[in-house]
Formats: structure tokens, sequence, C-alpha cells
């Protein structure tokens, strides 16, 4: 809400307050408590879903972490210290894993921000047939994780898959490749099935940033001289940075604990090449049913979760809402 | 865009066409080669040289999938989930939103409110394993029950969230002349705010539908017989049945993707609104 607006519907909220509470003031208490009440019972449900199936499980992971946990051998009991974590950390699916995680997380967000500030500034422009582009560039952002990674699967398959038939014919590659069954190629190939199915999110909460920018300070900084790239600079940039941080942040986390993606099209292979961590968590859990290893791969993760959080929030919220506090 | 040389501007629209001409073939491609592949003979799927014109269009693999196969099942269990989990979803997150945006003066509330942000940021993968344990303990492993409770909870902060800011839009002023009028909180909300907020209640409804129809992890790891399997793990499981028949693959897939499309075109402008208005606002 902007300022104006937000100090009109104050003064609105507080002139009726001072009216209705003067020949109401002894039953003003009642009042309130009965709405305290409300309040409680309507948040509840929510609050419960929480505690029982968040909070409840969050803590049993960081319990688990450091004890012997087996979903099959109930004889494993007890306090193990740090000897899940050393399980962990000394297997030797680990630092690969790490590796893959990194570099999928941050190929794909840069390869998704970049498709979506394109196509949200290309829908910026005042053309003909915008809400049919909108329309289409949605479509992947819809499309099951599961049916997408089935659709690109078939697409890349190694003999009848048409992007080989198409690149060998554009003269991009010599010979057909198995691109999913190729240590070299699998983790790149998810990528970018990844990009084209998470990008329109992007695209459409840059292009409502895009959109508030007021006409006039293009118009004002393209008549002081400024070409495109300094009005970019200038006036678009400043106006997109902080959703553009949040989208990054966001899919930063999202991105490096998908399961989905990977799962579906390869299962972590060929030779565990395209193996991630939450790949390596459902392997530890449901596989080789080591709870106690699975739990402190999981709490390693909560913890980068909980700094990287902190990192935006000391970083680039609470700065914002200081300057924003500073200005108003 | 404002370009003052007429050129210069017929070559910056043109250059904005050629992108989103890209974006539109990139984006759809695998769309249309998914229906063309459910739609051509199995010959023509199996050839060195594919080309997107069907010589005998044929439904021979819908019909398979449709008849043959478990799909009709997982797909009326993936309505059923979805559904249920979507009301659910949205009576609670409509209270909690309602709360959120109406009392944020209280602790309590706004307890909730932290909470509901933080937990929005916890991905259900990392309690994968104690979820799992959870379920199996409360005997709801391989029950519908267990999926709609999995993705209620993950739906609601960002539900309750969306509705707050519909809520947010509507005047007080109404509530307190019904409040003068004698009316209850509670009818309140169902006769003056849920009328009012229909398009946000709509936007947030797809939302949550959408992703529980295509959700998969929770649905892989908790369910494991055909009676309860959703088609998101189906499909999954005919991934390894029919390695090598795409057709049947492709079809399915259509069949899958269906339903959300259809919702999604006709309430697209809902969901774009409803991402713009709520929750993502940066």
């Amino acid at each position: 809400m902007p300022p104006a607006a937000a100090q009109r519907a104050g003064g609105l909220r507080r002139d009726r307050g001072a009216v209705a509470a003067l020949p109401r003031a002894p039953r003003r208490l009642g009042r309130i408590d009965r709405t305290r009440l409300e309040a409680l019972a309507f948040v509840l449900p929510a609050a419960c879903l929480i505690l029982l199936l968040v909070a409840y499980p969050l803590l049993h992971v960081v319990w688990d972490s450091v004890h012997n946990v087996d979903l099959v051998d109930p004889a494993a009991t007890g306090f193990s210290g740090f000897d899940n974590f050393a399980t962990v950390l000394t297997a030797d699916d680990f630092v690969p894993a790490l590796w893959h995680t990194a570099s999928w997380t941050v190929l794909s967000v840069a390869g998704e921000y970049a498709l979506g500030l394109i196509s949200a500034v290309a829908l910026a422009q005042p053309i003909i047939g915008r809400a049919v582009f909108r329309g289409i560039i949605v479509v992947p952002w819809v499309i099951p994780i599961v049916v997408a990674g089935l659709t690109w699967s078939w697409m890349l398959a190694p003999d009848f898959g048409v992007t080989n038939a198409w690149l060998v014919q554009l003269g991009v590659i010599r010979h057909a490749r198995f691109w999913l069954g190729d240590t070299g190629t699998a983790l790149l190939a998810i990528t970018v099935v990844n990009i084209w199915r998470s990008f329109p999110f992007y695209t459409i909460s840059l292009l409502a940033a895009l959109q508030s920018i007021p006409e006039e300070l293009h118009e004002a900084a393209a008549l002081d001289g400024a070409g495109a790239w300094a009005r970019f600079r200038a006036v678009t940039w400043p106006h997109i940075r902080p959703v553009s941080a949040a989208l990054v942040m966001i899919h930063v986390i999202w991105t490096a604990i998908n399961f989905d993606f990977i799962w579906v099209m390869t299962e972590g292979g060929p030779l565990h090449a395209s193996e991630t961590l939450p790949i390596l968590i459902y392997r530890y859990a449901l596989q080789t049913y080591d709870v106690g290893a699975a739990s402190a791969l999981a709490t390693m993760l909560i913890g980068f979760l909980v700094a990287a959080l902190s990192v935006f929030w000391f970083a680039v919220l609470r700065p914002r809402r200081a300057a924003m506090e500073a200005a108003a | 865009m404002i370009v003052s040389n007429p050129r210069m501007r017929a070559a910056s629209q043109a250059l904005t066409y050629l992108v989103l001409i890209g974006f539109a073939v990139f984006c759809l491609l695998p769309v249309i080669w998914m229906l063309d592949t459910a739609l051509k003979p199995t010959d023509e799927i199996r050839s060195i040289d594919p080309h997107l014109l069907i010589a005998h269009p044929t439904l021979a693999h819908f019909k398979e999938v449709l008849f043959n196969t478990h799909f009709g099942l997982y797909f009326r269990n993936s309505v059923f989930v979805a559904v249920g989990t979507t009301v659910i979803a949205l009576v609670v997150a409509t209270f909690s939103g309602y709360a959120l945006s109406r009392f944020p003066g209280f602790a309590l509330v706004r307890g909730v409110g932290n909470m509901l942000i933080v937990s929005q940021m916890v991905p259900g993968v990392l309690l994968l394993v104690p979820l799992y344990i959870l379920i199996r303990r409360l005997g709801l492993l391989d029950t519908f029950p267990a999926l709609m409770l999995a993705y209620t909870t993950f739906m609601v902060p960002l539900c309750a969230l969306m509705l707050r800011g519909f809520f947010d839009g509507i005047p007080r002023e109404l509530e307190e002349a019904a409040e003068l009028d004698g009316c209850s909180r509670l009818s309140m909300l169902v006769r003056v705010i849920l009328p009012l907020s229909l398009p946000g209640l709509l936007a947030t409804g797809l939302f949550a539908f959408v992703n529980a129809w295509n959700e998969f992890m929770f649905a892989y790891v908790l369910t494991n017989s055909d009676q309860h399997r959703t088609l998101t793990p189906g499909i999954m499981l005919f991934k390894g049945l029919y390695t090598t028949d795409w057709g049947g693959l492709m079809a399915a897939s259509v069949l899958a993707v269906l339903p959300v499309a259809v919702v999604f075109t006709w309430l697209q402008r809902f969901l774009v609104q409803g991402l713009t208005a709520g929750a993502v606002k940066g």
C-alpha cells in the first residue's frame, strides 16, 4: 500500500474508533477478548497442521541426526554423537553430490533468471497479442514435473529422439548422443529441462514489477538523452532489484533441494553422475534405510538453509526496510 | 519503449516479436511433440527422420492407455486427492488468511503468520523421513488422507498469504456495518468477505489444485498400491514398465496434463492476478 493510502486508511480507522469508543467504553474489554478468541480459533487449524507436519518433523530430523535410527533394524538405537555426520561426510559420493548440487543450482537459477528477464522485458512492450504470448510462456510451469521430465526424456532419446535428429540436421552435432545416459551430459540436460519448466515463474513476477514502473520515469530518462542500456540501469533495474533478489533467493533453495526432476529423469545416474544431495537423502532413507545418515544430511541442509535465509534477511530485506523507513 | 525515430521503433518492435516467437516455440514445442507422438502410429514414432506432420494419425495409444492399464484408476485417485486438498487447504487458509489480515495486532496471530512464512521455506524433501515415519505411525501409509494431509500442510502457508493479500483489499467499513447489523464474525466472513474475494479464492484454489495434481515426491513415497496411487507416480511406473512404448507414455502424459490445462486456460488471469497481488510481492 502506498504510504498516502495507508495514512488515509489509518486515519479513517482512528476516527471511527474514537467515535465508537466513547459510548461503548464499558463493553469494550469483553469485545476485544471475544475477538481475540475468534482470531485464535481462526488460526488454530493452520497452526496445528504446521506444528504436526512441519515443526515436529523438523525437530525429529535434528534429533535423529545424532541417534542410531534404522527403518528396518529396530535394534539400532541410542545416542550416536556425530557418527552419522561422519558416515555422510566420508562417503565416496558426498563430495561429487555436493558439487553436482552446486552446479545444478547455479546453472539452473542463472538460466531461469536470464530467460525470465528477457521474456518479461519483451512482454512489457506495448504490442499486439501480448496476452497470447504471456499465456504461452506460462505453459511449461503448469506441466507436471513428471510429465515434463518424461516428455524431454523422449525428445532427448538416443535412438528416435527429435533433439538428436534436428541437431544433426542443423550440423550442431555429428552423431546422435545419449544425453541422459552419458555421465558428461546427464546433469546438464536435466538442468536445461528444469530451466524450461521453471523460468515462467520469473517471467510473471518480473513482468508485474516492470509494469509497476511509471511510464514518466522512462520518458524523463529518454528526454535526458539516456540510451536503452542507461535507462535499464537507472530506471528499470532499481525497480526490479527487490523482486529479483527474492526470486533468486527462493529458487536457489527450491532448486538445491529439488528431488523430482532428477529422480524422474535419471534417478541420479548414470553412475551417480547426476546425484545431488536430496537424491542422496532419499537413497540413505529409503534404499539403505539408514535414517540416521539421511537425517544428518538433512540437518546439514537445514543449516545451510538457515544460513542462506539469514544472509538474505540481513543483507537484503533489513537494509531495504530500513531505507524505506528512513525515506518515510 | 520510448523510441522517437519511427524506423527504430519498427526495428525494436520486430525484435520484440522475434524474441516472443522464439520463447513461444521453446515453450510449446515439447508440449506439441508430446501430443504429436501420442497421435502417431508406432512405426512413425520409431523413425530416424521424425516429422511433425503425421501421415496416419491414430488414437490407438489413447485406447491402450485408457482400457488396458490402471490409468483410469490413477486418474480418479488424482482427482480425488487434488480436489480434496484444494477444498481443505482453502478452508484452512481462508480462516488464517482472514485473521492475518484483520488481527495483525494480536501477538498470537502474528506468531502464526511468522510460522507460515518460515514453513513456506521448509522443503518437503528434508522432512521426508520423519513424515514417512509419522504417517506410518498414524497408520495412514498408502491412504488418501496421508496425501491430503501432507499436501494441505505444504500448501496452506502460501494460500493463506495469498488470501491475506486479497482480504487486505476489502474495506473494513463493510464489516463494521455488518457487525452493527448484528452479524457474527463467521457469517460476516461467509456473507461479506468471501463473495467479495471470489477472484482471490479462485486464484488460490487453482494454485492449490495445480500443485496437488502435479506433486510427485510424497505421492511416490507415501503410496504403494494401485488403489491409492495417483497419476504422477503412476506415470513414473509406466515409464519403468513400457520403456520404449513412447506413444503410450505420451498419450498418458497428454491425458495427465489435460485437466490442468483446461482449468488453467479458463482461470489463467486469476492466477496471474493472485500471484502478483499476494504472495510473491518483492
